[in-house]
């Protein structure tokens, strides 16, 4: 029995699932660009990366072993479920723990091959969400602490912006950004550019309709991490929107303007300017509502 | 009454009975028989008094001596035996802890009569006594059956003449016995005879292959759990002479203050050392000298549970005192500091203990935070370690009588090798760590329920990112495998052990699948008993707190249609296959492993892991964990003096 709501609700998802990839795919072309005119080049057309897909999707078929491709689809999917589950206005922590899902599969699926390449990419991938996890995890305990609940929901019956509260939080989604985006330099385990020490890092023994479905992956992830960026200023969304884009523009100019770290300075920066920012965010808070100055 | 006899000795004296009955027949036929028989009854009787409900049972006299009496006896038997063992080691510290759990021991009962003025029923079972039972029932029945055909084994690789297996078995039966009198006892003196029953058996397991080093782990495991007894009785002084009772449920039923609360105290530092917190870490860790189904029986349903379930069981009583936070921060400490040590760990059963380590110190914590919704994650997490960790040590001892090593570097490409035994290892890992898996499910819950607490929070956050990082690599080391299009040869096991192995892994994803009957059948009403609410309730599409919703179903739908679509949507081809890419022409005749390197010299492909020695080793964080271990203890302590 479908019900005009249940209907409304299969439309929403239906329509995230289709433009998210869409419009990642074009931010990536922006990306593409905008990076090329900051080092005086004119570089490819912005929806190069669709013509990049379309390119890989009909390449020969090669792989290593059977089981190396069985991560790329669970990468693929618990992409588009985090971000369905943020379209539901779901859990935050139920999202970020599927996107860790996603996360985990694709270094298995680098571990899973005998390449040095791949497996140190895949060792470093995980420091990676070491490096990220804690960071989007203290972003779900501060919407906790102003809203009363971790449900994305919660942040839209809220009429004020939570970037009131959590300014420095807000902040910490430019390393999140960076390391999940693959940008110096945060670009260890396997860099957007074939200039990397460990040729593609843990993507080197992907290829053809593979490598474009984790690319496909990518760009659900992108869609998702600005998404839970705009929850800052969920009322009205756009807004968000803006503040999740200029986040997105910030992390590209820190690309072109850095080199590559080592994984402990990643670490180092991560935990400490990250984390431990974030933490004295959070701390500001309980004072704050220990005080009776704000709700929650 | 009548049942309720019987069901009491066949959960508690059964097992002890079976295991003398198989120390003087040594039979293997009848060993087997015994066992199996022993298991189905444990499951059935778990099953029957699931179905029944909580009672409270007080015994009538034996032959017209009072229980209490022979309770009397039976610690002398057990302070006799204990100085035994410490005085044929030459161990004065044993012997000093000994004569000072005996004397405080015999204040209690004789100067105090502590024992036999209590009115208050002998055994109460409620519904986390029942949860208790279910685990020992089962988890610990297929241990037992697994033990059957690994120790044959294990004996002929050591070559052991004449077979110590009657010894071993006794030990292992007596140990489900004494358990689940453990976890029925509501009497704490009465906990306290099956709390020491479970230190001599794991005494008596550790040390059971004789070599040095067995007996010197053994020995460190008898004395670090008398500390335990000696923090046990002094609680149990405090309590008997503050709160005026022994009787478990009543002193959970009120929050205690003043001497009684130290007594509290003192018994939760009781439940630390037999949890094997930091910083008493070194006697699980030792522990895994001793055969794997040992290991298994310590780490899953039994020991270590009996010191979370003695915390969980007294919580209500401390809810609202200084002494919840500190206990959750100690747990808390635990829970991050354990998961930092698993990560440099080559070792598989080090790998293992740590994360059982780290586990503890989580439902520890949550017993600390003390609401409705930390005690539901608290108990999920015992079942769902208790499951997924049982299975992963009776993998790990099968892969190691396949492959001779328990190192994890040994184990790479083991799924070419051990498929089956390789998928069942996975499972238990991937039931460990990924959503929307039961294990995890209890993380989630921790973490919401620890949010209002600062300190147990962050370090609850850093834990779960360490988490990651040691169960993957692990994964990682034995998906690892050369190019090739074969199809897996699944290796034949005797049904002694894929029974066990499969019958857990089944059990560990179809728990996952009736969670919402776990939470509401189960969890719920051991909740409820001591709490207003039951923090948990079973939604529409899996579990939703007041403050959150865990979508369990709807995940675990995604995930088995992403698993069958991958497994229909890649189809393997011979000339779909590639060499991987290795910076120099492949060498097609070593199975591409080698490549031509510089100068044409041919270079082997060699992989390993890292394990960040350098950063997390053992000797970098010891030197400060366990200092601050002991302070967080002692710190337990300040709560009679605020």
């Amino acid at each position: 029995m479908i019900t005009p709501s249940i209907a409304l609700e299969i439309l929403v998802t239906v329509f995230a699932l289709v433009v998210a990839p869409l419009a990642g795919g074009l931010l990536f072309g922006i990306d593409r660009k905008l990076t090329a005119r900051l080092q005086n080049r004119i570089g490819p057309p912005i929806v190069q990366p669709f013509y990049d897909f379309i390119k890989l999707w009909n390449k020969d078929q090669i792989f290593a072993n059977r089981s190396q491709l069985i991560y790329v689809y669970v990468h693929l999917g618990a992409a588009m479920a985090s971000l369905v589950l943020l379209v539901w206005q779901q859990d935050m922590l139920v999202i970020l723990f599927t996107l860790a899902l996603g996360g985990i599969s694709l270094v298995l699926g680098g571990f899973s091959v005998r390449s040095p390449y791949s497996q140190i990419g895949s060792q470093r991938e995980l420091l990676q969400m070491l490096a990220y996890e804690p960071m989007l995890v203290l972003a779900a305990v501060g919407f906790y602490l102003v809203t009363g609940s971790f449900l994305v929901a919660a942040v839209f019956a809220r009429g004020t912006p939570l970037l009131f509260e959590l300014p420095v939080i807000a902040l910490s989604f430019v390393l999140v950004l960076g390391i999940k985006l693959r940008k110096s330099p945060f670009d260890i385990a396997a860099a957007g550019h074939a200039h990397q020490e460990l040729v593609r890092g843990l993507l080197t023994e992907y290829s053809g309709r593979y490598l474009a479905l984790i690319e496909m992956a990518h760009w659900y992830e992108l869609l998702l991490v600005l998404g839970i960026i705009s929850l800052f200023w969920a009322n009205p969304l756009v807004v968000g929107f803006g503040l999740s884009l200029l986040l997105y523009f910030l992390v590209i100019l820190i690309d072109n303007a850095v080199a590559r770290l080592t994984w402990t300075s990643m670490l180092k920066i991560t935990w400490s300017w990250g984390a431990g920012l974030s933490v004295l965010n959070l701390a500001a808070i309980y004072v704050l509502s220990y005080l009776g100055w704000i709700g929650g | 009454m009548l049942m309720v006899d019987w069901f009491m000795a066949t959960t508690i004296l059964l097992p002890a009975l079976a295991g003398f009955v198989l120390f003087f027949v040594g039979q293997p036929a009848i060993r087997r028989l015994t066992v199996l028989a022993l298991s189905v009854i444990l499951i059935i009787a778990s099953l029957l008094v699931l179905q029944n409900g909580p009672f409270t049972y007080s015994p009538r006299p034996l032959a017209g001596v009072a229980w209490n009496q022979l309770l009397v006896a039976g610690d002398a038997v057990l302070v006799a035996l204990f100085f035994y063992f410490g005085w044929r080691a030459r161990s004065g510290l044993i012997v000093g802890l000994v004569a000072l759990q005996a004397a405080l021991v015999a204040y209690l009962e004789f100067a105090l009569a502590g024992v036999a003025a209590d009115n208050a029923p002998l055994f109460y079972v409620d519904h986390l006594s029942i949860v208790m039972a279910l685990v020992i029932g089962i988890v610990g029945s297929a241990i037992a059956v697994y033990a059957l055909h690994y120790m044959d084994h294990h004996e002929q690789h050591l070559r052991v003449e004449p077979s110590r297996q009657p010894k071993f078995f006794f030990s292992v039966l007596l140990f489900l016995g004494a358990m689940n009198g453990l976890v029925f006892a509501n009497s704490l003196p009465w906990l306290f005879f099956f709390w020491e029953v479970t230190t001599l058996c794991s005494f008596l397991l550790i040390g059971h292959d004789g070599t040095e080093e067995a007996q010197r782990n053994a020995l460190r495991a008898l004395w670090m759990n008398l500390v335990g007894g000696v923090a046990f009785a002094a609680g149990m002084i405090l309590l008997e002479t503050t709160a005026h009772t022994l009787a478990v449920a009543e002193i959970a039923a009120e929050r205690q203050a003043g001497g009684a609360l130290l007594g509290l105290a003192f018994l939760v530092v009781a439940g630390c050392t037999k949890a094997a917190q930091l910083p008493f870490q070194s006697w699980l860790l030792g522990a895994m000298v001793a055969p794997t189904p040992v290991s298994a029986l310590l780490h899953s349903s039994t020991m270590v549970k009996a010191g979370v379930y003695l915390i969980i069981r007294l919580a209500p009583g401390f809810e609202g005192t200084l002494l919840s936070p500190l206990v959750a921060t100690a747990g808390a400490y635990t829970f991050v500091t354990a998961a930092a040590l698993a990560v440099s760990q080559s070792n598989a059963k080090r790998v293992l203990a740590y994360s059982t380590i780290s586990n503890l110190g989580l439902i520890i914590a949550c017993a600390g935070l003390n609401s409705a919704l930390a005690i539901s994650a608290a108990v999920l997490l015992i079942v769902f370690h208790a499951v997924s960790k049982g299975l992963l040590f009776l993998g790990v001892g099968a892969i190691e009588q396949y492959i001779g090593s328990r190192d994890i570097e040994a184990m790479e490409g083991l799924l070419r090798r051990v498929p089956l035994l390789t998928a069942v290892t996975m499972i238990g890992i991937l039931t460990m760590l990924l959503p929307p898996f039961g294990v995890l499910v209890a993380k989630w819950a921790a973490l919401e329920a620890a949010a209002r607490v600062p300190l147990a929070m962050l370090l609850l956050v850093a834990g779960s990112a360490l988490t990651v990082v040691f169960w993957t690599k692990w994964m990682g080391r034995m998906m690892s495998a050369a190019p090739s299009s074969q199809r897996l040869h699944v290796e034949s096991l005797s049904p002694l052990f894929s029974i066990p192995l499969v019958g857990l892994a089944a059990l560990a994803i179809l728990l996952t699948a009736a969670l919402g009957w776990v939470m509401s059948g189960l969890i719920g009403p051991a909740v409820s008993d001591w709490y207003p609410t039951v923090g948990l309730a079973s939604g529409d599409n899996g579990l939703v707190s007041s403050v959150g919703a865990f979508p369990v179903w709807a995940l675990l739908t995604v995930l088995a249609v992403l698993v069958v679509v991958a497994l229909v949507a890649s189809p393997v081809r011979e000339k779909s296959v590639r060499a991987v890419y290795a910076c120099g022409e492949n060498l097609a005749e070593s199975g591409d492993t080698d490549f031509r390197s510089i100068g044409d010299g041919t270079q082997a492909m060699s992989l390993g892991s890292y394990y960040y020695v350098g950063v997390l080793g053992e000797s970098k964080i010891n030197r400060w964990a366990n200092p601050i271990a002991i302070a967080l203890l002692v710190s337990l302590m300040g709560v009679a003096i605020l």
